[in-house]
């Protein structure tokens, strides 16, 4: 407990030096980046084949959100009433701690000893295990990279990859132990047989937990169900074993018909694995009704704001509208710089990188929105169209407004500014800097330390390439 | 044709000499070409960082000074998209300014798209000898569709062969600030351009944006490549050292 929060006060910038001197994260990395990329590509050129088109798509799915949002208390409201009708119950939570809260209360209510869960990053904002934990209820994840982060005692690094960051070898040694066997050396045509294994131990698990916790990737209004996108077949065990299942969600989740959900699963999967469609689309409705064989006896329903609510009408609203695809962060060149717990709280990436000081109210992660190269890579394949590299600025903006900058930064600023608005001066002082820059040039024409710039020097030279600047030479041109 | 070449604050202060070449390219297009006196920068770095009201400063300085032309010509796509695609939202609720910002917006050009959608079919003087690869920088790329324009003009350049590096479209690192104050990370991103360029085993890597070109040139020798060209384009579409 004390390492994490000593972690998380460590600002970025020292976590990203952490991270580069990592060997095996990098080795990890520089394997997913290129896959990760080369899917969606694939899946988005598969969208020709149903006569579809990105471009198109995207603005439809930006519409759906964009309507909820404008009226989210009214889509909301109708969403409790749908649940409501079919024997769900809704309760509401503000923060994360409220929603840990309300799900250990159901789980000693109910006598629960053990839940299992399928993904939900939601969980991680409330960090409900530890929660769940600190009551004496075993909480066990079942998606197979959360079970591995879960064994290592770590958090997600992604937020549909959760263990990305792991290569092979630490997931053997993690299963060698845990499950009681000796290491063997292992390649990754080996991962079928892991995955089996974790099945199998996954399996008791799913048929003893009283309880089972899952997000929703969707929530929806008309029918009040809940929507869950998986591959590996867990959410429904978690979802349909279990005599109560508890869905923990935030409220921007919503859309309002079963088409908006159809319009929107044709980019969620496609923008997250290159899928077409998941293997495991499953609609939850509800409880276990008369005559039902499966489906949970109790089911409630956790709408969490944790901070949402009040993006509503900022200048941050577009945030809300985001599917968590985790496509920003798959085409990011500074998340895969550094992989995901360099960004310190739940959500890496692009996407957290505006959504961690909102949602934290800038207690984490205020140095993120400055971590960026500005390249909209992110904001190119984002399937909701959020201006992201827009948002980062945007907070960069409101840290210069309220003076929570740096004083030498500001003032380099302010005095570059100034200069730059008095082209007589700005002349003088830039002739006197290309001097100055080619007197400490070698005779290869680089500068290989410049103390005013030592990051720069730290991994490049600085090419120099003539002692006069262009205007100087031209006027002198002009002149002649 | 009377066209403002706006140099960029960069271009002036680190490689004059891609201010000469547009200057060139631009004259051989047939344009007579004006170097308005008073520009300094686009105040860009200013609007990246967050200060909104000197980024306006700067945005009004520029579109006074650019005012009177056909064209405004920027050698740089970072540049030209601050001026087309900011400009315009920075001043939107200023009934002086909105109007002027729009109509700079309309006339102002990255290099490669103005010789290739507007002076169409203008001469080049280059020649090159040699295979180059092409770096697709971000705001050129994503903000203005600057894509096939460079290659098209390239690929009129008599002996030179272009041969694509994998994945061009990556950012190269650079970020304009991001490479001054997150170098590690910055260079951890260069390193991945610098070993697609080494892979596409080209004479020359060309670009359209000098920070982009500064950072991977910087890269690239501190690596120890010593040969590997770094050139921007229009130092390669104007051709001879000039300048």
């Amino acid at each position: 407990m004390e390492r994490a929060r000593t972690w998380q006060a460590m600002r970025f910038h020292a976590r990203a030096g952490e991270k580069l001197k990592d060997a095996v994260l990098q080795g990890a990395l520089r394997k997913a980046r290129p896959l990760f990329v080369a899917k969606r590509r694939k899946g988005m050129t598969s969208l020709a084949e149903d006569g579809l088109e990105f471009e198109m798509l995207r603005s439809a799915a930006k519409n759906i959100k964009n309507r909820i949002l404008a009226d989210l208390d009214v889509w909301l409201d109708l969403f409790e009433e749908r649940a409501k009708a079919r024997g769900a119950e809704v309760l509401w939570a503000r923060d994360g701690a409220e929603a840990a809260r309300l799900v250990v209360e159901i789980a000693q209510r109910e006598g629960v000893t053990k839940a299992t869960k399928s993904k939900s990053m939601l969980s991680e904002e409330a960090d409900l295990n530890a929660a769940l934990a600190a009551a004496g209820i075993r909480p066990v994840e079942t998606d197979l990279g959360e079970y591995i982060v879960q064994l290592a005692g770590e958090k997600p690094s992604h937020i549909i990859a959760p263990a990305v960051h792991k290569t092979i070898g630490e997931v053997e040694a993690l299963f060698a132990k845990e499950h009681g066997r000796p290491i063997e050396t292992r390649t990754s045509a080996d991962i079928p047989d892991l995955a089996r294994e974790a099945r199998a131990v996954l399996r008791q698990h799913f048929l003893s937990a009283e309880m089972g916790i899952s997000g929703a990737n969707f929530l929806i209004a008309e029918t009040g169900s809940a929507a869950l996108v998986t591959n590996e077949g867990n959410g429904r065990m978690v979802t349909m074993l279990p005599r109560v299942h508890v869905v923990i969600t935030g409220i921007e989740k919503l859309v309002p018909t079963l088409e908006d959900f159809a319009t929107l699963m044709r980019l969620l999967p496609r923008s997250a694995t290159g899928q077409a469609i998941s293997n495991y689309v499953s609609l939850l409705t509800g409880t276990r009704g008369e005559g039902d064989h499966d489906g949970p006896q109790k089911t409630v329903f956790i709408l969490v704001d944790n901070g949402r609510a009040q993006l509503l009408g900022s200048p941050y609203e577009e945030m809300l509208r985001c599917i968590r695809c985790g496509a920003c962060m798959n085409h990011c060149p500074v998340y895969f710089s550094l992989g995901g717990h360099a960004y310190g709280w739940v959500y890496p990436g692009p996407m957290g990188s505006v959504l961690t000081p909102l949602l934290t109210g800038q207690q984490q992660g205020s140095d993120l929105p400055h971590a960026t190269t500005g390249c909209n890579q992110c904001g190119s394949v984002c399937p909701v169209d959020i201006p992201l590299p827009e948002l980062m600025r945007r907070l960069r903006e409101e840290r210069v407004d309220s003076g929570r900058r740096p004083w030498s930064e500001r003032l380099a600023l302010k005095a570059w500014g100034w200069l730059a608005a008095r082209p007589a001066l700005y002349r003088w002082v830039t002739r006197r800097a290309a001097r100055y820059l080619n007197w400490l040039a070698d005779d290869r024409g680089r500068i290989r330390v410049f103390g005013l710039l030592p990051e720069w020097t730290a991994g490049r030279d600085l090419p120099v390439s003539s002692a006069r600047t262009f205007h100087e030479q031209y006027s002198a041109r002009k002149r002649a | 044709m009377r066209v403002a070449l706006y140099v960029t604050c960069l271009v002036d202060l680190m490689r004059p000499s891609v201010g000469f070449a547009a200057l060139r390219l631009l004259e051989s297009a047939g344009a007579e070409v004006f170097v308005p006196e008073g520009q300094t920068c686009c105040g860009q770095p200013a609007w990246s960082a967050g200060d909104r009201s000197l980024a306006v400063d700067l945005a009004r300085k520029a579109i006074a000074e650019l005012e009177g032309y056909d064209y405004v010509v920027i050698p740089s796509g970072s540049c030209a998209d601050h001026l087309r695609n900011v400009y315009p939202r920075l001043l939107a609720d200023d009934p002086d300014w909105a109007p002027r910002a729009q109509g700079l917006a309309a006339r102002a050009w990255e290099l490669t798209g103005f010789l290739a959608e507007v002076a169409k079919g203008s001469v080049l003087p280059a020649e090159f000898a040699g295979t180059v690869t092409y770096h697709d920088s971000c705001k050129g790329l994503r903000g203005l569709g600057i894509k096939r324009q460079p290659r098209e003009l390239l690929l009129k350049v008599p002996g030179l062969a272009l041969t694509e590096m994998v994945d061009c479209e990556e950012c190269c690192g650079f970020g304009g600030v991001f490479s001054v104050k997150f170098g590690e990370v910055s260079t951890q991103i260069v390193d991945r351009k610098c070993d697609a360029i080494a892979a596409a085993g080209a004479d020359a890597v060309v670009g359209g944006d000098l920070g982009c070109l500064l950072n991977i040139e910087g890269r690239l020798r501190r690596r120890g490549d010593e040969t590997t060209r770094v050139l921007h384009i229009a130092e390669v579409l104007a051709g001879g050292d000039e300048a």
